[in-house]
């Protein structure tokens, strides 16, 4: 131990907890916003981070594509020579469907919702955490983006929440977050609760949909909305189905797990709800 | 130990600590394993202070505390408090009661990495309505996959530890 202070250990320690207390009182102060260290490391790490992405994605499609070409010429043996050709000029045109597909449908989704407001973003990273769920987006405040916004896949299934905004970078929870709270509807029935994530439900995957009223009658397979009834969030947005209802540990409610209908694992790319009309 | 010497060390330590990083946070956060992502940032505090002693450990501690502030998800100022007493802890550990070696740095990490995952469970419990036996499930399982990186994050550290200066070691 005096080794330890002799070794300049206590002037270390007295940082530590002078830059814990600093970090602390910025992060409570600057809100929803990124404190500053934060915000410099996520500015500078930004582009690493889309570089990184598109090597780990380069990677992936060229072991995909060498996996499926021993497929295919083990095929290739069995089938006819044009089928296979067919099959290769399918594969180069896929990841190019893949993305107009998702233009489409988001042009879609932009038809039928005219009253959202969507800025598209990149996911370049997942959070290297266990106790949340949330991704890295490539969008930030320069994009006008805040936090609480709603985050849709193409679809317009509902993603998460804006978490965390940086300059060039914004941090989504995931709507299977043990953190999340936002007002749910049971499509078939207009029946209103709370979605909230769980820590026994989020390694599933999954949420729950609770406080529903005594009476309410929900069953497996209802679809279950966005209310919007508070007014911060974006009303109808599809958020998933329930799986199935289960009983509170004290016996007197029920809740019902959640399904949500946007791939949470396998995201590219999604679009930030950055202003909505909001439906009385 | 001249001033160069000390900035040479640090500086290759810091490079060191850059694999483990990418490692964590760009490819085992990608892949998880049943479900469950690797803590290796304080398997490096602790391998660094289990080679460095006390003083080198909590300076390391600090370090990767800033880092970890800068680039986890919902970690406050505590973290660099909690990184640099843990460096500190293990050092002492280490130097005194256990020795400087793997073996040190397998049961002092499986210690940290369960501090570490007290320090998140009691808040949780206090504030939220979360089950315990669903949090340790992910604690047990969080500190069981971590420790499986343990060697590789030593070996790492020790191969720079028997590279620098012999006169630099605290």
């Amino acid at each position: 131990m005096k080794d330890f202070f002799r070794n300049n250990g206590g002037l270390i320690l007295i940082i530590a907890v002078l830059l814990g207390c600093i970090i602390a009182l910025t992060s409570a102060l600057m809100g929803g916003f990124a404190h500053p260290l934060s915000n410099l490391v996520g500015i500078i790490t930004t582009p690493v981070r889309n570089g990184i992405n598109a090597v780990v994605e380069w990677t992936e499609a060229r072991y995909e594509a060498a996996f499926r070409q021993s497929e295919l010429e083990a095929d290739y043996e069995q089938l006819k020579k044009d089928y296979a050709e067919l099959e290769k000029e399918l594969r180069e045109a896929q990841s190019d469907a893949e993305e107009n597909e998702r233009l489409r449908n988001l042009l879609g989704l932009k038809e039928k919702r005219r009253e959202l407001q969507f800025e598209a973003a990149t996911v370049t990273a997942v959070v290297a955490d266990n106790w949340d769920s949330a991704l890295t987006i490539s969008k930030g405040s320069d994009f006008g983006l805040e936090q609480g916004d709603c985050v849709v896949d193409e679809y317009g299934n509902l993603v998460g929440l804006i978490d965390q905004v940086g300059t060039n970078w914004s941090t989504v929870m995931t709507i299977v977050d043990s953190d999340l709270e936002m007002g749910g509807l049971i499509a078939r029935t207009d029946t209103a609760g709370i979605l909230e994530g769980s820590f026994e439900l989020m390694g599933q995957g999954k949420l729950r949909l609770s406080y529903l009223p005594e009476n309410s009658e929900f069953m497996a397979g209802d679809q279950v909305l966005t209310s919007g009834l508070s007014g911060l969030y974006p009303s109808d947005l599809v958020v998933g189905y329930i799986e199935e209802v289960r009983t509170d540990p004290s016996g007197m409610t029920r809740y019902a797990v959640v399904v949500p209908e946007a791939d949470l694992s396998d995201l590219q790319q999604v679009f930030v709800i950055t202003n909505f009309d909001i439906v009385e | 130990m001249t001033r160069h010497d000390f900035l040479v060390k640090w500086g290759v330590y810091a490079l060191a600590l850059l694999p483990v990083w990418f490692l964590e946070c760009y490819i085992l956060a990608r892949y998880p394993f049943y479900g469950i992502k690797p803590m290796l940032l304080p398997l490096a505090v602790v391998a660094v202070a289990v080679l460095e002693g006390a003083s080198g450990g909590a300076g390391f501690g600090l370090g990767v505390g800033l880092l970890g502030t800068a680039v986890y998800y919902h970690t406050g100022g505590g973290f660099v408090v909690l990184m640099t007493l843990l460096g500190l802890g293990t050092g002492l550990l280490t130097q005194y009661v256990l020795r400087q070696d793997f073996l040190g740095c397998l049961l002092c990490s499986a210690l940290s990495l369960g501090i570490l995952d007290v320090t998140r469970i009691l808040p949780r419990l206090l504030y939220q309505r979360e089950s315990l036996e669903a949090m340790l499930r992910v604690a047990g399982g969080e500190i069981l996959w971590s420790l499986v990186f343990t060697p590789l994050v030593y070996a790492i550290f020790l191969w720079v530890f028997r590279r620098v200066p012999k006169r630099t070691h605290f």
